[in-house]
């Protein structure tokens, strides 16, 4: 178990390190000049532009070698800092993706574990009714592989702008500031729901397939036959089934993190939800280069972080690597 | 077996409900430290929802520092006068008066009984400090200190601008209304560097002489709320915001905000709804109620490097802009909420300065046989049969038509352009590169075809001129003459407007007159379309909103237009 | 601890790995007897075939192209514009064919990169195991756990992606992790089984095993793969062109998506602008999904329901 542990937590590192290495060197082999870019936006005039642009190259840390820039950008990353934002000159990248990432947790987070166990369940019950076989499959076949973007925008087509039970955008009423109340909370919750529906509908589809047709094949494996032939109850070896069907559903959650977080970058967009995924459109819109490395980070730690949670529980739930927890 | 089952369920649902703790606070927190916050919910019938500006978080509370955040000039800090586009005349605001002494001496009467926001006077001192901020390098109105602008004296309530020989009448006018002026007992703790590129974001320290003060959000809020304050000095003059609380909605995506104006949660939106036109009348208003829709903003120029081969003839220059239907643009693109541009590519607002018989005369006008024709006629053949010309010397002409990606009406804008050249038999090629590339491209004189509009209104055609002539030409073209036309004597026609001030109407016309006919002769670049002032009124909870025909006034909160007379528009709203 | 290594995972809804490692050499009349029963294929099939004839042929329906503008001005569908108009004149029908194709092309040509880097590295891992296994899973694992989208964003939004071929490729290029994974599971199961060691007595090289002897003994498993993979690239090249970074001189339906919503199509009522190119997407995709079950069940006799 300890090794294991250990084994992840040096992947992990490793991977880290070259993602940070990546997001480091894109912006810096692509062609073109941020700093210009940034100026042509502010249209200054010819003579404050040529100060700014220096001013800018040098707050920036362009001008240094580049192993000199390497070290920097991971001397600034263990200091929390990811250097300025382009776009929104004056705030730090750090300070603008704090203020977004509780957005994008709330959204990922309950979608994920909902949508992970409530698919379970019913793709658990459908290989075990046909009915519910012959309904709910089907339904979900086309809600995995509708593009989020697009069930996004029908939802708040149906439910936001024509019934207008739920609001079209944003993360609370513009009537309102962050705050501690009831007030706030409520309307949080009430511009949460599509946004978390999105998300929770088209991955539930995906989990609600893979579970009923794991258990359909547990069902027909030798041990399952041979316990019904021992006249064991019918329910005891579903039990069976469905816990041997849950060890590769776990490592399919750890794959499809990284589909779920692209989901909820897009779903964000579509609502105006003021998360990581509309920071990065406005980071692309404004080619904010270093915003985006920051969000880009973030997102790996975040995907690295659930990917230890993961194996973490993986370990608790696998008898296997159980049993070797405590043999050692 | 049960209890295996039940730990696997406790051990996701405690990891589920952990994370989801710690999000909420995290959330309540970000929330709770972004300062002083209205802890109530602000009533809808008192206020003012705007969009339409800030597409970026609300960092930016300096006002000195250009892409400030919605309203903190014209709500907070106010200038000396304001500028009616629509009327074409000054209004003296925190200034009661300004008038030239002399050639070289402008004087300022700061306005009595002005108060900032924490009680202080208004006083000459402030005036003088505000101008003087801008000596600092790179601060954005600088050139009036590096061309003739040299010492500011005060004496009383009179502030004195001494300018250096005969002063640049028109760049002078724009920084009458353009300067916000910003209190010295708060300002003068900021660095030289901070006041040219910090954000002033300390929101305890937003002093303004304005109507409103701050009231919350910050960063990348969803909004920013302003509250109206007492005392403002403009009710002695009998302005009065009839609004208690406006709020300005941070733009996600032009669908989000046009859901939200059309179920009037937005009563005055500056987005840019192509479409809208299919609303106006039904609960939606705009500043005419039919085509063009809206007022215009600014001029869309083809602009020709007119240092590249062929672009360099101005017969084939002539020849491409006949051969550009504008109106199919104004039609399928824009759906008539713009309109053609006048071939000078001046806006209306200047039409008093525009030597109309003149354009008659001169101004080239679409036509696909002209084009032809000139083409023909100086040596523009299809000699190989594949439909398009080649330049007099055989080479094939492809020109490639930039625009950033991502500007999606631009983008079939130029497709509309390469189809209609392509009648006239002038291969044009759209391309979309990221905007990065793009400004390098065009600033550094490498790119064939570029569409521009980075001139906007405002109280002189100077501006204009000085965009399409100005000298000299730089390795890299910054802001303007991103054509490279090079033309020492309009440059200088240029440069004699400048320092004639624009009560002197008939000598002012006559160097206009003489400018523009190098417009029409040379065409240094192609006007195409007026971009509109983008506003659209929901008129549920606010009527009264600016229209031709009830009170002109210009009806943005984009940042330089509360300035004009945004501030009328928003004091002639009225509650339903 | 080896053991937790799952070599089963599920993808999309479909259990990969654990299916064909132990897949018989059946009779093609078998196969052929069972995949025609089979409900799920014939209906994905049918519509996958379905959607890729009508990108094939129906560009040849129409003089319209796609880009061309016409004088009907967000009109809904009428006998001259099948799909109706889009606001500035497009024809939709023309967009909806072309992006069609876009996105049968961007499918194979990023599943076959995918698969082709994936069966390399699984194989690789697989059959020669010890050192070369480790590098390669760490590699794996490594491009595995950094999500795919992002790299696309952060890489497309600094080049601008110009034509389709690019963007296929750069999908392709992420998003193989998870098949090479899989293949090298499978591979490691075969390689231990009889007719591999006997081809190894025979002094066969390496790859010459692996093409001859274990591929084609979990060619239906690759097959199902590329499906994956193939359906997976159209999403995300979905995802990427609506967000504009994909490719915009060729027509898409994710860029179809893109414009039809930054020019509020269903809010000013032109939903036959908006509606065209989802469908297209989800009926694709969904179609390979169905169709992926099926084979699998086709496949896998301990899959059939009884």
């Amino acid at each position: 178990m300890k090794w294991y542990l250990a084994r992840k937590l040096l992947l992990y590192l490793l991977t880290f390190v070259v993602a940070v290495t990546i997001d480091w060197a894109i912006p810096r082999l692509m062609p073109g000049d941020p700093v210009s870019g940034l100026i042509a936006r502010l249209q200054a005039d010819p003579t404050a532009a040529q100060e700014m642009h220096g001013y800018y190259t040098e707050s920036f840390g362009l001008d240094e070698p580049l192993w000199r820039q390497y070290l920097n950008f991971w001397l600034g990353l263990f200091h929390g800092d990811l250097g300025p934002s382009i776009a929104y000159v004056g705030s730090r990248v750090t300070d603008l993706i704090k203020t977004a990432i509780p957005y994008t947790l709330a959204l990922l987070v309950p979608a994920i574990v909902l949508s992970y166990i409530a698919g379970n369940r019913v793709g658990a019950m459908a290989a075990r009714r046909k009915v519910l076989d012959n309904t709910a499959l089907p339904v979900s076949y086309v809600l995995t592989a509708t593009p989020y973007m697009w069930l996004a925008l029908v939802l708040a087509y149906i439910f936001a702008f024509r019934w207008q039970v739920f609001p079209v955008s944003g993360a609370y009423d513009f009537a309102l500031q962050p705050e501690w109340s009831w007030e706030f909370a409520k309307s949080f919750l009430y511009h949460w729901t599509l946004p978390f529906l999105t998300l929770f509908l088209v991955s539930f589809g995906g989990w609600a397939i893979g579970m009923r047709n794991l258990i359909i094949y547990e069902l027909e494996a030798d041990y399952a036959n041979y316990l019904q032939d021992l006249g064991a109850p019918n329910r005891l070896v579903r039990r069976y089934a469905y816990r041997n069907a849950v060890l590769p559903q776990m490592s399919g959650l750890a794959l499809a993190l990284g589909a779920v977080v692209g989901g909820a970058l897009v779903t964000e967009i579509v609502f105006g939800y003021p998360g990581v995924g509309s920071l990065i459109i406005t980071a692309i819109q404004n080619r904010d280069y270093f915003l985006l490395q920051g969000i880009f980070l973030f997102i790996i730690l975040g995907v690295l972080i659930a990917n230890f949670i993961v194996d973490i529980a993986y370990v608790i739930v696998d008898p296997r690597t159980r049993t070797g927890l405590q043999g050692s | 077996m049960s209890s295996r089952k039940t730990r696997r369920v406790g051990v996701v649902g405690l990891v589920a409900s952990l994370v989801s703790l710690a999000v909420a606070a995290s959330l309540m927190a970000s929330g709770a430290g972004a300062g002083p916050q209205a802890a109530f919910a602000v009533p809808r019938n008192d206020t003012l929802y705007t969009s339409g500006k800030q597409w970026g978080p609300y960092t930016n509370f300096n006002p000195l520092k250009p892409d400030y955040n919605t309203g903190i000039v014209g709500l907070v800090y106010e200038t000396l006068f304001r500028y009616d586009p629509l009327k074409d005349r000054f209004i003296p605001w925190l200034a009661s008066n300004g008038k030239w002494s002399g050639r070289s001496k402008y004087v300022v009467t700061v306005r009595n009984g002005v108060k900032w926001s924490d009680g202080k006077p208004l006083t000459a001192a402030d005036v003088k400090f505000t101008f003087e901020t801008q000596k600092n390098t790179g601060a954005q109105y600088g050139t009036m200190w590096k061309t003739g602008l040299s010492r500011i004296t005060t004496r009383g309530r009179t502030v004195t601008f001494h300018f250096r020989g005969v002063p640049n009448y028109q760049e002078w006018d724009s920084n009458r209304y353009t300067v916000p002026i910003v209190p010295r007992h708060i300002f003068r703790s900021y660095s030289a560097r901070e006041l040219v590129t910090g954000n002033a974001s300390n929101t305890r320290r937003i002093v303004g002489t304005g109507p409103f003060r701050y009231g919350g959000g910050a960063g990348s809020s969803q909004t920013l709320q302003w509250t109206r304050r007492d005392g403002w000095w403009a009710n002695a003059i009998g302005y009065r915001m009839p609004m208690r609380y406006i709020v300005d909605i941070h733009n996600t995506s032009n669908t989000a905000s046009l859901q939200n104006f059309l179920q009037s949660r937005i009563d005055l939106s500056n987005n840019f709804f192509p479409g809208i036109n299919r609303h106006v009348g039904r609960g939606v208003g705009t500043y005419y109620n039919r085509a063009p829709y809206m007022l215009a903003a600014n001029t869309a120029w083809l602009v020709p490097n007119t240092t590249k081969k062929p672009l360099n003839d101005v017969n084939f220059r002539r020849a491409l802009a006949e051969s550009i239907d504008v109106n199919r643009i104004v039609v399928a693109d824009y759906q008539r909420i713009v309109s053609k541009a006048n071939p000078t590519g001046l806006l209306p607002t200047w039409s008093r300065w525009i030597d109309q018989a003149q354009v008659r005369r001169l101004g080239f006008s679409f036509s696909i046989a002209r084009a032809r024709s000139r083409l023909a006629s100086n040596g523009y053949r299809d000699r190989n049969g594949d439909g398009f010309v080649e330049d007099k010397d055989g080479a094939t002409i492809n020109l490639r038509l930039i625009v950033p990606k991502g500007w999606s009406d631009w983008e079939t804008a130029i497709q509309i352009i390469a189809d209609s050249a392509k009648d006239a038999g002038i291969k044009i090629t759209p391309a979309y590169p990221d905007f990065n590339a793009l400004v390098e491209e065009r600033n550094t004189g490498k790119f064939e075809l570029v569409i521009n509009n980075e001139k906007q209104i405002g109280n002189t055609p100077y501006t204009y001129y000085d965009y399409l002539f100005r000298m000299p030409i730089l390795a890299s073209q910054t802001v303007s003459n991103f054509h490279r036309f090079s033309s020492a004597r309009t440059w200088s026609l240029a440069q004699q407007l400048n320092k004639i001030q624009s009560t002197n109407v008939a000598q002012a016309k006559r160097v206009h007159s003489a400018i523009q006919r190098v417009i029409l002769q040379q065409l240094p670049a192609i006007p195409l379309w007026y971009n509109g002032m983008w506003a659209q009124y929901n008129t549920r909870y606010w009527s009264n909103f600016p229209t031709s025909t009830g009170n002109q006034a210009t009806p943005s909160t984009w940042n330089g237009y509360l300035n004009m007379t945004g501030i009328d528009a928003l004091a002639k709203l009225r509650k339903k | 601890m080896e053991t937790t290594e799952s070599t089963e995972t599920v993808v999309a809804g479909t259990v990969v790995a654990k299916t064909a490692s132990a897949e018989p050499q059946r009779k093609r009349s078998e196969t052929l007897y069972f995949a025609l029963r089979n409900k799920k294929l014939v209906i994905g099939l049918s519509l996958v075939l379905f959607l890729l004839l009508f990108a094939i042929f129906g560009p040849m329906f129409t003089d319209k192209d796609p880009f061309e503008f016409y004088e009907a001005y967000g009109e809904p569908p009428s006998k001259e514009h099948w799909f109706g108009t889009t606001s500035p004149g497009q024809d939709v029908y023309a967009q909806f064919v072309y992006g069609l194709r876009s996105s049968f092309i961007v499918g194979a040509v990023a599943g076959c990169v995918a698969a082709a880097i994936g069966m390399a590295v699984g194989f690789a891992a697989g059959y020669r195991g010890g050192v070369v296994d480790e590098i390669l899973t760490m590699l794996t694992n490594v491009v595995l756990v950094i999500p795919t989208i992002a790299v696309l964003i952060i890489v497309s939004a600094y080049l601008t992606v110009g034509s389709l071929l690019w963007e296929a490729v750069l999908i392709g290029v992420t998003s193989w992790p998870w098949a090479a994974r899989a293949i090298r599971a499978q591979t490691f199961s075969l390689v231990s089984r009889d007719f591999v060691s006997l081809a190894r007595l025979s002094g066969q090289s390496g790859w010459k095993i692996i093409v001859k002897e274990i591929a084609p003994n979990m060619s239906s498993y690759l097959f199902l793969t590329f499906i994956l993979l193939f359906g997976g690239s159209i999403l995300i090249a979905a995802t990427l062109d609506f967000l504009g970074l994909g490719p915009v001189e060729v027509m898409s339906l994710g860029l179809m998506l893109n414009v039809s919503v930054s020019n509020s199509a269903l809010q000013l009522g032109m939903w036959w602008w908006f509606v065209a190119p989802g469908v297209g997407i989800t009926a694709i995709v969904a179609g390979l999904y169905v169709m992926n079950v099926g084979l699998d069940e086709v496949f896998n006799p301990r899959l059939r329901r009884t």
